[in-house]
C-alpha cells in the first residue's frame, strides 16, 4: 500500500466516481409520494447532482469524474470527465446548457432506455432494487485502470447515490465489493435518497471509511453533497463529517436471500443460512448430524461464563 | 551571512495585493474567479463551495465549529487566506461577533459558473482559416526548444561576446534582479541568477511572470489588466489557433513577449494571424505544488561522485557545469565529476548546497529515481559539508567597548547588554565588551544615563 501512496499527487486532488441510481420503479414512487419526500423527481435530483460534478470539476484543474449509471438490469458508463473534451471546448447546440449537463443527460436517457428493454420480457414482481453490486464493480474496474495507468493518479473515490431498497440477493456480490475497496483504499461514501437506510451502503461507509448520510431536507441536496463529498480526502482528517449513527450489520443467507438477525454459519467456509442444512452449499462441507438446537444450547452456557 | 534566496511565490499573492477595487473588478470575470478558487489551500476551497449558496453572513464561530480540533491551524490558514484575497468579506455586528460572507461578484460569478459550466473566452478559429495546425508534440518541442534557449541566453549573458535576441522588455524584467548590469560592464548573472536556474520549469516560469507583471507599471501597462489576461490566458485549450486581432493593444504586446518565452507559437495566415497556447500556458494557473508537468529526468550519479547526463541539450551541460566538472561530452551523454573545487564555485556563484541536491534529486534518471535515495547519501552529505566548510566564520557587526571608569560600570554594562540579548563577548579582566551591532543604540542610552 504504501507504494500506492507514494504515487498519488501530493495536493488535493481527487477521482470521484459517482454511481447514479436510475432504478425507474423508485423514482417512480418517489415523484408521487408527497409526505415525506416532496417532489424529488428524477430530473429535479439531476438538477442537483450534475451542478455538484460541475463544481468537483471546478475545485482543481486535474479533478475527474466518472458517472456510472446503476439500472435494474444493467449498469454503464455515462460520462468520464477525463476522456471527453474539456468542458469548455464542447459546448452543446443550445448553447444555453455546458457540454457536460447535455452529454450526461443524453447517455442517461440511452442508458434508461436500453435497460428498458433488458427487462422486458420478465415479469417484474413487486419493487425490484437496483444493480448496486455491479456498478461498485464498475467503478472498482475503473479505479483499478487508474491505478495502474502510471506513475501518479489522483486519490480515488466512489460516491454512491442510491434510492431504492437494497436487493439481499446481491449481498455477496456487494460485500465482495466493499472489501476490496477496502483492499485498495478506495472509501465508499453514500448518500441515500430513498425512504429507508441502506444497510448495504451503511456497512460500504463503514468498513472503507467514507460517510454515509440519509438527507433529512431532499430539497437542499445539492448543499448536502457540496457540504459533505466535495471535500477530498485530505481534508476529511480536519472536518467535522457526519458520523455514522448505527450500522446495520445484518446479514443476508446464502439459501433464501433473506436478511436474517441470526442464523447458521459453515465453520469451514464462513457461508451463512437461515435453517440448518446437511451440507454446505457453498464449500461441499458435511456439517454434523446432530439437531441444531441442542447443541446449541450446551454451547451458549460453556461460553457465557468465560466472557 | 545574508541568504539571498529567490522565493518562487504565487502567482495569487500578487492578486492578493492588488487594491480592494480592482480586485472586486476582477471577479466579475468568471475565469479568474476559477483560477482564484482553484489556487487556494484544499480548505478554503471547501469553505467557498459550502457558502456559495447562502446569503447571509455566518459567525466565525459556527465555522470553527466546522473543523476537528488538530485542524484549527489549517482552518485559520484558509481562512486568512480567503480574506486575504478578498474572497470572504469580514463583518463585525453588533455583538462584536465577527461574520464571514462571500464577496458577492464571486460568489454571482461562480454560481454562474456551476450552472453555465465553463466557456471559453474566446472561440477557437475555424480549422478552415489556419489550415493544419502543428501537432500536440512539435508544439511542446517548439515550447521547449523556445524555453531553453531562453535560458542559455541568461547563462550565456554571462560571457559578453554573445549578442542577445530577447525581446527588450523581457531583458528588462531579467536585469530588475537577475542580471546585474552596469553600464560599463556587460550584463552578468547575479547569486540569484544561478539559483534561478536550478529551479524547476513552473517555478522559473513563474518567477518570470511575476518579475513581468511588477515590471509592468514601468511599460505604462496596468498590472490589473495583465493579472486578468494572463489568468485568462491560462484557460485557453493547449494547442488550438486563437485570433490575434480579438486582443486589444496591452494583450497584444504581452503575447509578443510570451511568444519569446514559448508560451504561445504565433502564426502568420494570409490575412489574419493567430496565436497557438503551448503546454507552459496552460500550466500557468495551476498551482505550485503541483508536479504532473515534470520533464523525465537524466542525471545519474554514482558513489564516486562522478555524474552522467544523459542529454543533448546544451542548456544541462551548462547547468551541470555550474556546479561540476564536465570531463567529456558524448552525443548523448555528458560525463562530469562532482569536485570540492567545482562545487566551491558554485558556492562562490550563491548557490546553495540544498539546491544543487534537490537538482540531481529532481532530474534523476528514471533507472536511479526509483531508488530512494535517488542520489547516493555519501555524495549529498559530502556536498552539504562541503558547505558547511565555508560558513565555520560566522561574521556579526558589533561594536567593541572599552576603557570603563570603574569595575561597577563595566559590570552593570555587560549585565544590561546580556539583558538584551546582545553580549558576545566578556572579558572582565581588561574590563572589554562586545555587544551587537543592533544593540550599540540602547548601550549608549544605558552608558550615558549612568553617567
Amino acid at each position: 500500500m504504501a507504494s500506492t501512496a507514494s504515487k498519488l499527487y501530493s495536493d488535493d486532488v481527487s477521482l470521484v466516481v459517482v454511481l447514479l441510481d436510475t432504478n425507474p420503479f423508485f423514482w417512480a414512487i418517489a415523484k408521487n409520494s408527497n409526505n415525506n419526500n416532496p417532489n424529488l423527481s428524477f430530473s429535479n435530483f439531476l438538477n442537483h447532482v450534475l451542478p455538484f460534478l460541475n463544481s468537483i470539476l471546478l475545485l482543481n484543474q486535474i479533478n475527474q469524474v466518472v458517472v456510472i449509471a446503476t439500472g435494474v438490469n444493467s449498469c454503464g458508463y455515462i460520462y468520464d470527465s477525463s476522456s471527453s473534451p474539456p468542458a469548455s471546448a464542447a459546448k452543446s447546440e443550445d448553447g444555453n446548457m455546458p457540454g457536460i449537463f447535455s452529454r450526461v443527460i443524453q447517455k442517461l436517457e440511452e442508458f434508461v432506455i436500453k435497460d428498458q428493454e433488458l427487462s422486458k420480457d420478465e415479469s417484474v414482481v413487486g419493487n425490484p432494487s437496483s444493480l448496486l453490486s455491479g456498478s461498485l464493480s464498475l467503478a472498482l474496474c475503473y479505479i483499478q485502470r487508474v491505478f495502474r495507468s502510471g506513475p501518479l493518479h489522483p486519490h480515488p473515490r466512489i460516491l454512491c447515490l442510491q434510492g431504492s431498497p437494497d436487493g439481499p440477493e446481491q449481498y455477496v456480490a456487494v460485500m465482495n465489493a466493499i472489501f476490496s475497496a477496502q483492499r485498495s483504499m478506495v472509501p465508499i461514501d453514500s448518500c441515500v435518497v430513498g425512504a429507508q437506510h441502506s444497510a448495504f451502503l451503511q456497512q460500504a461507509s463503514y468498513i472503507t471509511g467514507g460517510v454515509y448520510i440519509k438527507p433529512q431536507h431532499l430539497d437542499g441536496l445539492f448543499q448536502y453533497l457540496t457540504m459533505v463529498f466535495a471535500t477530498d480526502l485530505q481534508s476529511r482528517s480536519f472536518l467535522q463529517l457526519p458520523r455514522p449513527v448505527g450500522v446495520d450489520f445484518r446479514a443476508s443467507c446464502f439459501c433464501h436471500k433473506k436478511t436474517i438477525d441470526m442464523g447458521f454459519i459453515c465453520s469451514v467456509c464462513l457461508s451463512i443460512f437461515c435453517k440448518h442444512h446437511k451440507k454446505c452449499s457453498t464449500c461441499g462441507s458435511v456439517f454434523n448430524q446432530a439437531n441444531p438446537d441442542s447443541t446449541l444450547l450446551p454451547d451458549r452456557k460453556r461460553k457465557t461464563p468465560d466472557a | 551571512m545574508p541568504q539571498v534566496k529567490i522565493i518562487a511565490k504565487n502567482f495569487m499573492d500578487m492578486v492578493a495585493a492588488l487594491p480592494a477595487m480592482k480586485l472586486d473588478k476582477l471577479y466579475e470575470n468568471t475565469f479568474i474567479c476559477e483560477a482564484v478558487l482553484r489556487s487556494l489551500p484544499p480548505l478554503a476551497k471547501k469553505y467557498v463551495l459550502q457558502m456559495l449558496y447562502l446569503v447571509g453572513p455566518i459567525t466565525a464561530k459556527s465555522m470553527e465549529e466546522w473543523v476537528l480540533a488538530d485542524g484549527l491551524s489549517k482552518h485559520r490558514g484558509a481562512i486568512d487566506r480567503l480574506l486575504q484575497l478578498r474572497v470572504f468579506l469580514e463583518a463585525t455586528d453588533r455583538k462584536k461577533e465577527t461574520s464571514y460572507k462571500l464577496n458577492p461578484k464571486f460568489q454571482d460569478s461562480l454560481q454562474k459558473y456551476l450552472v453555465y459550466g465553463g466557456a471559453v473566452p474566446t472561440e477557437p478559429m475555424p480549422s478552415i482559416i489556419t489550415g493544419r495546425l502543428p501537432t500536440l508534440d512539435s508544439l511542446e518541442a517548439y515550447a521547449l526548444e523556445q524555453w531553453e534557449c531562453f535560458l542559455l541566453q541568461l547563462i550565456s549573458s554571462g560571457q559578453p561576446e554573445r549578442p542577445s535576441s530577447i525581446g527588450s522588455s523581457m531583458l528588462k524584467v531579467f536585469q530588475r534582479g537577475l542580471l546585474s548590469s552596469r553600464e560599463s560592464e556587460a550584463p552578468k548573472l547575479t547569486e540569484s541568477g544561478f539559483q534561478f536556474l536550478l529551479m524547476d520549469t513552473n517555478a522559473q516560469l513563474w518567477y518570470i511572470i511575476r518579475e513581468y507583471i511588477s515590471t509592468s507599471q514601468d511599460r505604462g501597462v496596468d498590472p490589473a489588466d495583465l493579472i486578468s489576461f494572463l489568468l485568462e490566458f491560462s484557460f485557453h485549450s493547449l494547442g488550438e489557433a486563437y485570433n490575434l486581432n480579438t486582443l486589444s493593444e496591452v494583450q497584444r504586446n504581452a503575447i509578443k513577449d510570451l511568444a519569446d518565452l514559448g508560451l504561445v507559437k504565433l502564426q502568420q495566415g494570409r490575412k489574419e494571424s493567430w496565436f497557438i497556447p503551448t503546454k507552459l500556458a496552460t500550466n500557468l494557473s495551476v498551482s505550485l505544488s503541483d508536479t504532473s508537468s515534470r520533464k523525465q529526468g537524466f542525471v545519474v550519479v554514482e558513489t564516486n561522485f562522478r555524474m552522467y547526463a544523459y542529454s543533448t541539450s546544451k542548456l544541462h551541460c551548462e547547468i551541470l557545469r555550474l556546479f561540476s566538472r564536465i570531463e567529456y561530452q558524448l552525443p548523448n551523454l555528458i560525463v562530469g565529476a562532482i569536485t570540492k573545487e567545482s562545487l566551491y564555485n558554485a558556492f562562490e556563484n550563491g548557490i546553495t548546497a540544498e539546491q544543487i541536491i534537490s537538482f540531481l534529486q529532481q532530474n534523476a534518471h528514471p533507472r536511479v529515481a526509483e531508488k530512494t535515495p535517488s542520489v547516493p547519501e555519501n555524495v549529498t552529505d559530502q556536498i552539504r559539508l562541503w558547505e558547511t566548510d565555508r560558513n565555520r566564520v560566522e561574521m556579526i557587526p558589533s561594536h567593541l567597548y572599552e576603557d570603563f571608569p570603574s569595575k561597577d560600570v563595566f559590570e552593570a554594562a555587560s549585565d544590561f547588554a546580556r539583558e538584551i540579548g546582545g553580549l558576545l563577548w566578556e572579558d572582565s579582566k581588561k574590563m572589554r565588551l562586545i555587544v551587537r551591532g543592533e544593540s550599540h543604540q540602547d548601550m549608549r542610552d544605558f552608558l550615558r544615563r549612568q553617567k
